[in-house]
């Protein structure tokens, strides 16, 4: 090999790398491990601590267990210690780990004592160690003390050792995982010397147990575990050093381990050997149980079985696979191909000396067909109580009963028709005549109704039709054999029409879930809105899975709130929304049946798409005592896959009409700016250019020509003076600082007012008015309701063409209407309410036409302000124009002194 | 006499309303257009030897009148315009605009500008072999640069980018057309590059570089040689 090649097969796995990247965000987790109670763990942790301590470094005791000892307690002093969370639990006071407390005081180190720690209910997590997950996760350095005797995979040899069964365990990838691992060790004599002096912690109602268990034999074996698991941690570490720091070494190549769960009680047992082989190997492994198809439904005991062993491998850090297929071990070695496994590991099954006879166990078949595959056949235990399960296994599925009484029926009207046959035709055998009803019963009721078919039709041809007649004998061989054939015939056949049965049952089964998802996808396609599609979504799943109930969370300001909920509910418990809130952050299902907060009565899975949880659906099951089972949990997932996809689709859409939004009222403000900058630069430019020419060019210039330019400039300085004036009049009424006079004012007044004005600037515009006699007067500020009438004027000057313009005012229904209409283009129907915005404008921000934008916007501001109301019609008149209408309430007026 | 026809081009009744007696009273013979097409058709009718263009006009963009003006006519042309539409001007000097004054401005500016460009004007096509400008003095045919009298050496580059500034004295060049007149249109872009040459360029023929009198930076846009005047 060159050199460089050399070099380059050296450089570090990056898999390592990354690894290890990882390991710097988490905090790191150490774990004081002992064979036994009392080999001094929490003493061990303590005395660290307090070296740490004094080295300056933040240490906090979570939780230490010191059991009264004397020696423990004095090293926990002058530590800090948090104080424990107490929780009331069928009258008792119990005292648990308080987890929140350790998150929001954030320590360097925490002390969190007996890992294995089962948590009391009502408990976010049910064990400890999911609490020191947690810690782990947020950053938090852990340690923490274990018995080896709690490990998951160690769980069944333990018991076998020292006849104790262990009920609290601690999944085996926690030690794997930990960054540290210290073996506090001291020899089984030490220990049971310990013990006698009372040094360790016993409680009074063990004391019996607990001889037992401390015996020499008993510690050796568990000291034994204690060191092998230790020194097997430290070979892993030591090849995974090699393999970052890139050394040369024999690795051992990728094993992959494949076990087969079955139905047996044995399961479990099989899953921990694998386990166990698994971690030997330092292999990934996979669970696979297969059903066979058409066989879903079956006892509740078998599944609850089943599940309960793919669980287990799961806790064992097993990955799980559920298959169904008719030929098993086919399956199991298909998938093995296909998943690159280098072992099997299967339970040798136990089956009765006939299925022996007649079939090939499925263990046997995997070890005939397996050619490159390792297969490890495990014996596990055969628990006593075995056989009575068998024997509950055969009791009669549903509907049997039924069945036999239709193949009693079948049968009775086959030996009617047989009978009418007989009297008719002369035919030598009727036997083949009993084959009907055992095809029909194994077609219509199963194989236990078509053997039962099968049995009375052999007993009915004998007694019926077999010579001597109406007699269970038979006397001539041949007949004998016929009938044997017919049954075994009925027998077979029955067998076959069954599995058809079956097969087609399964069928329609999975196109009815197909048909469901079909339509949940369409109704979702359909859906309008984002709201809309957690109803569908809720609404489906609630039905199509039968569930008590189902509620739609998705994140709004930091919060999670519920957008649909089938039955409709509007507010979640305290835990549930933990719960939902938990599901959300860490994409993880929470709440019944999972490892958080697993007391609730609903269950949250995060609705999740490729770049991260979206929402939350929760769900309540029908059966609180079953998990979901395994076609509806398919189902399940894709519909929530499903609602994750359109969820966000929705959102996308609606990001996409935020952004136009933004993107419009960009490109308003461009225009406004555009618009402000001409109107104000224009008269500028114009002052400026008149007065450098006066200035430069004034004696060359005729006597007129300088008077004009004079001119211009008074008027251009009165418009930017308008303007500016505009624009103060804007933020007056926007800031609320304007405070109009409420006097009585005389219509007719300030129309010929404004109008004056008006020809005071723009002396070509005309206007015409009619004003109806003895108007009553309004409540107004005269100087404001000039100013409107002036801003509408002007604009109809400016738009409304040389037609000029008129003014009306009119009493109409206890009101009075002004209106100002011109005859110009008009305005769109669709902006005859935005003329009356900030800034909008008609014509081009460039374009001669342009004002400020502010007239109008101004002008309802006042009237508005005024307690009048201002809205715009168009067209006018003849289909052209725009009309702006003031209402404003009618006064009395006010008797004149004198009058009357 | 008349020093020439001027065609004011702007929608504003008040900006027409004093360019027409100061242009006038220069000696200008004005013409006025409110639009874009009537512009068109006025330079076509009525030959305008300089035009006064604003940008914003009702029927149609400024730089699409200098479009069309310059698919028939060579006519200078001086843009009004806005401080704040740098974009703008750049887009109106690469339509062929000659110059641009922004608004507002004083007379006496818009009068340098215009002569400039018309005295440009009657020099285009005339084949200029010499320019001056202050104590600068360009022989275009000999390639010879002095300054003070004494001749400077330049590199090929820094000699094309004088020449480019110095046929169109006076006058605004933008970045993308020296770029694209020296270097070749795939280097339109590189200002930086440009900016580089200047340098070196004012480092030989100013006075003082940190404060140039001859090559002026219009930011933003382009460069300017001072025409002598």
């Amino acid at each position: 090999m060159p050199k460089s090649e050399r070099e380059l097969d050296r450089r570090p796995d990056p898999d390592s790398l990354l690894a290890l990247a990882g390991q710097e965000v988490r905090g790191k987790l150490c774990l004081f491990l002992g064979a036994a109670p009392g080999v001094g763990k929490t003493y061990a942790m303590l005395a660290k601590a307090r070296t740490l301590k004094a080295e300056g470094v933040e240490c906090v005791i979570g939780l230490a267990e010191t059991h009264g000892r004397q020696e423990t307690e004095i090293l926990a002093e002058g530590l800090e210690i948090l104080p424990r969370r107490k929780i009331e639990y069928h009258g008792r006071t119990i005292e648990e780990f308080d987890l929140d407390a350790a998150l929001l005081r954030r320590p360097k180190l925490i002390i969190v004592d007996e890992l294995a720690h089962t948590n009391a209910p009502g408990s976010r997590h049910p064990k400890r160690w999911h609490d020191v997950e947690e810690l782990l996760d947020a950053g938090i350095n852990v340690w923490s003390a274990l018995n080896i005797q709690h490990l998951e995979s160690l769980a069944d040899v333990v018991s076998r050792i020292t006849g104790v069964t262990v009920r609290e365990t601690v999944p085996d990838r926690v030690l794997r995982d930990a960054t540290d691992v210290i073996l506090v060790d001291i020899t089984p004599d030490d220990l049971i010397q310990r013990l006698k002096e009372g040094k360790v912690y016993v409680p009074e109602t063990a004391k019996r147990a607990t001889q037992n268990f401390f015996t020499p034999r008993n510690l050796t074996a568990l000291r034994e575990l204690a060191l092998r698991r230790t020194a097997e941690r430290v070979d892993d570490q030591m090849v995974d050093f090699l393999r970052r720091g890139a050394i040369e070494g024999p690795w051992a190549t990728a094993e992959r381990l494949l076990v087969c769960v079955g139905r047996t009680t044995s399961s479990e047992s099989v899953v921990r050997a694998a386990a166990r082989m698994a971690s030997g190997l330092n292999a990934s492994w996979v669970a696979l149980y297969i059903e066979r198809s058409g066989q879903e439904e079956q006892s509740g005991e078998a599944k609850k079985r089943v599940d309960n062993a793919l669980r287990l491998a799961e806790r064992l850090g097993a990955k799980l696979e559920r298959l169904t297929g008719d030929d098993l071990a086919g399956e199991v070695l298909r998938f093995a191909r296909e998943e690159n496994i280098t072992q099997i590991v299967v339970g040798r099954s136990r089956s009765g000396l006939l299925a022996r006879l007649l079939r090939r166990s499925l263990t046997d078949e995997i070890v005939r067909r397996s050619t490159d595959i390792a297969v490890h056949v495990v014996i596990p235990e055969q628990p006593r109580h075995e056989r009575e399960r068998r024997r509950l296994r055969l009791a009669p599925p549903p509907g049997l009963w039924t069945g036999i009484a239709g193949a009693a029926v079948l049968v009775a009207l086959t030996i009617a028709a047989g009978q009418l046959l007989d009297q008719w035709l002369q035919l030598p055998n009727l036997a083949v005549l009993f084959l009907l009803p055992v095809v029909l019963c194994a077609a219509w009721f199963g194989l236990w109704p078509a053997i039962a078919a099968a049995a009375l039709s052999f007993l009915a041809c004998d007694f019926f039709f077999v010579e001597p007649r109406y007699q269970f004998t038979v006397t001539k061989p041949q007949e004998f054999l016929a009938l044997a054939v017919s049954l075994a015939i009925a027998v077979i056949t029955g067998m076959l029409a069954s599995r058809m049965r079956e097969h087609s049952k399964n069928m329609s089964s999975r196109a009815q879930t197909a048909q469901s998802l079909f339509e949940f996808s369409r109704k979702l396609s359909s859906a309008a809105g984002l709201d809309d599609i957690l109803w569908v979504a809720a609404a489906h799943t609630q039905k199509s899975l039968g569930m008590k109930s189902v509620v739609m969370l998705l994140p709004e300001d930091d919060e999670l709130r519920i957008r649909a909920a089938w039955p409709p509910i509007d507010q979640l418990e305290a835990g549930e929304a933990a719960a939902a809130r938990w599901a959300f952050e860490k994409s993880e299902p929470a709440g019944w049946r999972t490892d958080t907060l697993p007391n609730l009565r609903l269950q949250f899975r995060p609705l999740t798409t490729a770049g991260s949880a979206v929402g939350v659906a929760g769900f309540e099951p029908a059966n609180m005592s079953e998990p979901v089972a395994p076609q509806d949990e398919r189902m399940l997932t894709s519909i929530l896959e499903q609602t994750a996809i359109a969820i966000d689709r929705s959102l996308l859409a609606g990001e996409s009409v935020k952004a136009a939004a933004l993107e419009e009222n960009e490109r308003l403000r461009t225009t406004l700016l555009a618009s402000l900058s001409h109107d104000l630069r224009t008269p500028l430019a114009s002052i400026t250019g008149a007065v450098t020419s006066l200035q430069q060019l004034g004696d060359k210039m005729p006597a007129p020509d300088r008077h004009d330019l004079l001119n211009s400039i008074e008027e251009e300085a009165g418009r930017l003076s308008r303007f500016v004036a505009n624009l103060l009049d804007m933020s007056r009424i926007e800031s609320g600082a304007l405070a109009p006079r409420r006097e009585l004012v005389d219509v007719a007044e300030a129309v010929r007012a404004s109008i004056a004005r008006c020809k005071k600037i723009f002396p070509d515009f005309r206007v015409s008015t009619s004003v109806a006699p003895e108007l009553p007067p309004i409540r107004a500020d005269a100087n404001l309701l000039g100013q409107v009438l002036f801003n509408l004027l002007d604009n109809a000057n400016k738009y409304g063409g040389p037609a000029g313009a008129s003014v009306y005012a009119r009493p109409e229904a206890g009101d009075i209407v002004i209106t100002v209409t011109d005859q110009g283009p008009g305005i769109k129907p669709a902006d005859l309410e935005r003329v009356f915005e900030k800034f909008y404008r008609g014509g081009r921000p460039d374009g001669r036409k342009a004002g400020t934008g502010l007239g109008l916007s101004i002008s309802r501001g006042l009237v508005e302000a005024m307690g009048g109301t201002i809205r715009a019609q168009s067209p006018a008149v003849r289909k052209r124009g725009t009309r702006i209408i003031l209402r404003f309430k009618a006064e009395q007026r006010p008797a004149l002194a004198g009058e009357r | 006499m008349s020093k020439g026809r001027v065609l004011v081009v702007d929608d504003e009744p008040q900006i027409q309303r004093f360019l027409r007696p100061a242009l006038s009273a220069c000696g200008f013979e004005v013409l006025a257009a409110g639009t874009g097409r009537e512009a068109l058709r006025l330079i076509a009718s009525a030959a305008p030897d300089a035009v006064v263009l604003d940008l914003g006009l009702p029927d149609m963009d400024g730089k699409e009148v200098l479009r069309e003006a310059r698919s028939f006519s060579k006519v200078p042309v001086i843009v009004l315009s806005a401080r704040d539409r740098e974009a703008e001007k750049i887009a109106a000097f690469d339509s062929g605009a000659d110059d641009y004054v922004e608004k507002p401005f004083g007379i006496g500016e818009l009068m340098a500008r215009l002569r400039t460009a018309l005295r440009h004007a009657g020099q285009r096509g005339a084949g200029i072999t010499h320019f001056r400008s202050g104590s600068l003095a360009v022989d275009f045919d000999r390639r010879l640069v002095t300054c003070h009298g004494e001749a400077i050496k330049l590199t090929p580059k820094e000699f094309e980018l004088l020449a480019a500034l110095a046929r169109h004295a006076g006058r605004v060049l933008t970045h993308r057309q020296i770029l694209a007149a020296i270097w070749g249109p795939a280097h339109e872009n590189d200002t930086q590059y440009l900016r580089v040459f200047v340098g070196h360029l004012r480092a030989k023929i100013e006075d003082d570089p940190a404060a140039p009198k001859l090559i002026q930076t219009e930011p933003g846009i382009g460069y300017r040689l001072t025409a002598s005047e």
